[in-house]
């Protein structure tokens, strides 16, 4: 029972992992160590969520992926390229790695409409005709066509986050990192994100997802990694994390969660 | 000068204006020279003083902290007369002006560069550099153009200033408005009409000026 529920697709076919932390670790240069021989990969298609107490290191674990925290130890492959080798060009990985903030980060002196089209203006030198027009399909994709105009101080969190992944994607990128994308939103925009997300996976971008919406993990992600002190504690799809979870760790951070959120996702 | 005493003589006042205007294209000119060369040797300075390399550091913080620490006027004499005799190289009174006030106000302006730099969230060049963008894009893309409006303010208080420092360079005889306007008194001795009319031409060119800023402050600062 327990072993058909810890199949994993993507690893079944014997596809080459998109992304691979091979025991990474990264110190801050205070000294405070925040991520001990961590290890996990990430298969093209796949939505992975890194779930854990707040401090456990999985959002420098997705920052390393590209190369914001510099990997102290370990190997961090990424298509095939070891990133933490001394002579990769971060500019060239990062332009095929998207990333989403939690604050959303968009550009407040830029409309909307270029906050998406400027990416693949400066980083990629596409024609800006072209851009645009990119950047108003995006748009139109997450819902907010009629927004393109206006400046990002003028939207609401939500839309700002649905923006943020139109900007994110317009670099055309092979996998998609999400840095805790609703932590930062009011409880009634929280929806609105998910759901542009749960598309997005529906569509098959590959997607590390840093998040405490235990519902999402359980019904959009295909693994799911539960950190702690910067460790892995375990990592299984999802239905076996949340229903038969094997460490006492993870056990905790589901209590802990309970009691704050009332109960937690099932089925 | 006891004669002077009876009133104000309106014609010189109103004749003093056509040699004053004169002073004034100069003082324009200086005044708009420096700090062309003033914003690029400023943006410059203050990303050394932002280097992840110590020595650079160092010796743009120095740099920084002499033309900060030590008069305009004293830099301009300096320049005028001790630059000559250290290095044998003799420039012309307007260059000796240009040189010393694009040190003083380059250095000036790198501190307001290097504090609306540092005042953008490091997750906004994050976000730049997350988008394939290099260092360099990432600072003219995103990060200047941030910081350039919410520093205009300074900026703008920093160009009046200058605008009305460039009086002290009539002590080396440049022909701006104060020189033209102490030359005018000197001959004419309409002490009390020259000078009014010197306050004039230089109240009817800088408050434009500084009002300008305030507009451009209200009309492009950055919301967020």
């Amino acid at each position: 029972m327990t072993d058909s529920l810890d199949t994993r697709k993507m690893a079944m076919s014997g596809a080459e992992p998109l992304v691979l932390l091979d025991g990474i670790s990264h110190a801050y240069p205070n000294g405070k160590v925040s991520l001990t021989e961590l290890s996990f990969a990430v298969h093209p298609g796949e939505v992975v969520c890194l779930l854990g107490p707040s401090g456990s290191g999985k959002s420098t674990a997705i920052r390393c992926v590209n190369m914001l925290e510099p990997v102290t130890a370990g190997r961090l492959v990424f298509e095939g390229i070891d990133v933490t080798a001394k002579d990769v060009n971060q500019v060239e990985v990062r332009k095929r790695v998207g990333m989403v903030f939690q604050n959303f980060e968009l550009f407040p002196h830029m409309s909307v409409l270029k906050n998406v089209a400027i990416g693949p203006i400066v980083s990629l030198k596409r024609p800006k005709a072209e851009a645009y027009d990119l950047a108003r399909e995006l748009l139109a994709k997450v819902g907010l066509s009629d927004k393109g105009d206006v400046l990002p101080s003028q939207l609401s969190g939500g839309q700002q986050q649905r923006v943020a992944i139109a900007r994110a994607l317009a670099m055309q990128p092979d996998v998609m990192l999400f840095d805790e994308p609703t932590s930062a939103l009011d409880p009634e925009m929280v929806g609105e994100v998910l759901a542009v997300m749960r598309k997005l996976a529906e569509e098959g971008m590959t997607m590390v997802v840093v998040t405490h919406e235990m519902r999402f993990a359980r019904n959009v992600a295909d693994w799911v990694v539960v950190m702690e002190d910067g460790r892995l504690v375990e990592e299984g799809t999802p239905e076996r994390i949340f229903e038969q979870p094997r460490m006492e760790r993870t056990r905790a951070f589901f209590g802990k969660l309970e009691e704050q959120d009332g109960v937690l996702p099932t089925g | 000068m006891i004669a002077r005493t009876v009133g104000f003589e309106w014609d010189a006042f109103g004749s003093s204006f056509a040699p004053l205007l004169e002073g004034a294209v100069m003082t324009v000119v200086l005044t708009v020279v420096v700090m062309l060369l003033s914003v690029p040797i400023g943006v410059g300075l203050a990303l050394l003083r932002l280097s992840r390399h110590k020595v650079v550091r160092a010796i743009a913080t120095g740099w920084v902290e002499v033309w900060r620490a030590t008069p305009v006027l004293l830099q301009l004499f300096w320049v005028f007369y001790v630059l000559p005799a250290l290095t044998g190289i003799t420039l012309s009174p307007f260059l000796v002006a240009i040189v010393a006030f694009t040190g003083h106000v380059s250095a000036f302006l790198s501190e307001t560069f290097r504090a609306g730099i540092a005042s953008i969230r490091p997750q906004q060049r994050q976000a730049a550099l997350s988008l394939g963008m290099t260092p360099a894009q990432s600072f003219i893309v995103v990060v200047g153009p941030q910081a350039w409006w919410r520093i205009l303010p300074a900026f703008a208080n920093t160009w009046v200033s200058l605008f009305k420092d460039t009086a002290l360079v009539s002590t080396i005889a440049v022909a701006d408005i104060s020189y033209i306007g102490l030359q005018l008194r000197q001959e004419t001795f309409m002490t009390l009409e020259v000078l009014t009319a010197m306050a004039l031409m230089y109240l009817a060119l800088g408050y434009p000026q500084a009002k300008l800023a305030d507009w451009l402050e209200r009309r492009f600062g950055v919301k967020e």
